[in-house]
């Protein structure tokens, strides 16, 4: 072996050496961290818990790119409005996880609370709306739609799985409220609380494709 | 001796990109394994569609919806899937829910297709099934069971899941 040679295995072992670091710096990072910003298909503002095993992503959704969704499947403009004005996020929990059944990720809205002045209280659900438009004339198509878009009230997750959904937090638009969001995974139950979460102001903006 | 390193540089390098692709294209296996509940659906043509008419092939049913962003990015996958599958007995079966024929002839504007669209209109038939949210994709088995599902989007055409569908058609 000449120097060149021991100088380059030397080079290799250290790069392995801190592969293997980040890796186990990764794996030991069991602790959830909170990452902000833009998001870049929606281009509006995004909160996203993240661990190595899951990442749920909070992304700011306009009133007036709801009410439009909702206007175009059924529902009048009063009601519409009711929802535009409710609060909601795009909401995107990912299993990243590669742990087979211990990694399976489980959360329940029910357990999530919204703290405002003060104040705490349940994140609305699908039953919520459910219940809250059970007397109301609203046809078939738009339960549907609401129901489907709306992000499910509990929900299991295997490695690699992933949903899109609304959720409605009840606060007005414009709002600044604290999230105690949590989740169970890894055999334990995980709890985040998001500071200052910001519902989206009830202004008009140039079109984005919408959900 | 530096081509010996190069080789096991790469090949730990291609060993992380395999376990990381890996972690995003699942197929997880659904337990309890269950029958799969019989349904008559119309598809966006007319034609009727009875779900025990594929017994003895694979089928991926795929609930989905027009608005919803993961299963507009899933599908043109699950169109390349469906055109090295199609003649392997294995079935692409997608079931929009709660929607009209007119605004499913709309996205195949956009999103074009040739495996059946199946128009669930009343949600009738989503209700049969272990779906919490859109989309979900279902794989039956030849003898009729649901044995697997995938919640949120897949790339279909990624070589690993393909090699998996091939596998259970035995």
């Amino acid at each position: 072996m000449n120097m060149r040679d021991f100088q380059c295995l030397g080079l290799i072992r250290l790069g392995l050496g801190m592969g293997l670091a980040i890796l186990c710096a990764v794996r030991a990072a069991v602790a959830a961290e909170l990452i902000t910003g833009t998001d870049e298909e929606a281009q509006l503002p995004f909160w996203e818990v993240r661990t190595e095993a899951m990442t749920l992503r909070l992304v700011q959704r306009l009133p007036d790119q709801t009410r439009g969704f909702f206007l175009a499947r059924g529902f009048t403009a009063l009601q519409a409005d009711a929802i535009a004005n409710s609060c909601l996020f795009q909401t995107v929990f990912h299993n990243i996880s590669t742990q087979g059944q211990e990694g399976v990720l489980r959360y329940d809205l029910r357990d999530w609370h919204v703290n405002f002045q003060g104040d705490s209280r349940s994140v609305k659900t699908r039953e919520h709306w459910r219940d809250a438009w059970s007397g109301e004339k609203v046809s078939p198509a738009a339960r549907l739609a609401l129901e489907w878009a709306l992000y499910p009230t509990q929900q299991s997750y295997q490695a690699g799985d992933y949903n899109w959904g609304m959720t409605t937090f009840d606060m007005s638009p414009g709002s600044l409220f604290q999230l105690d969001v949590s989740w169970h995974q890894q055999g334990k139950r995980h709890t985040f609380t998001i500071d200052r979460i910001e519902c989206a102001p009830d202004e008009t903006r140039e079109p984005k494709d919408s959900q | 001796m530096i081509r010996r390193k190069k080789i096991l540089f790469w090949v730990l390098l291609q060993s992380l990109v395999v376990v990381n692709a890996a972690a995003s294209q699942t197929l997880p296996v659904l337990e309890p394994v269950m029958e799969a509940p019989e349904f008559v659906l119309p598809d966006d043509g007319g034609k009727i569609h009875r779900l025990s008419d594929y017994r003895g092939k694979v089928v991926v049913l795929n609930f989905w919806a027009t608005w919803c962003p993961p299963c507009r990015q899933e599908m043109p996958s699950m169109e390349r899937a469906w055109e090295q599958l199609k003649n392997e007995a294995v079935v692409v079966l997608a079931v929009d829910v709660g929607e009209s024929a007119a605004t499913v002839f709309e996205f195949t504007g956009q999103y074009p297709v040739t495996f059946p669209l199946l128009l669930d209109s009343s949600g009738e038939v989503v209700n049969k099934f272990p779906v919490i949210g859109l989309p979900t994709t279902f794989i039956i088995s030849p003898k009729g069971l649901v044995t697997h599902r995938a919640v949120g989007g897949r790339a279909w055409d990624d070589p690993e899941l393909l090699q998996m569908l091939r596998a259970m058609r035995r």
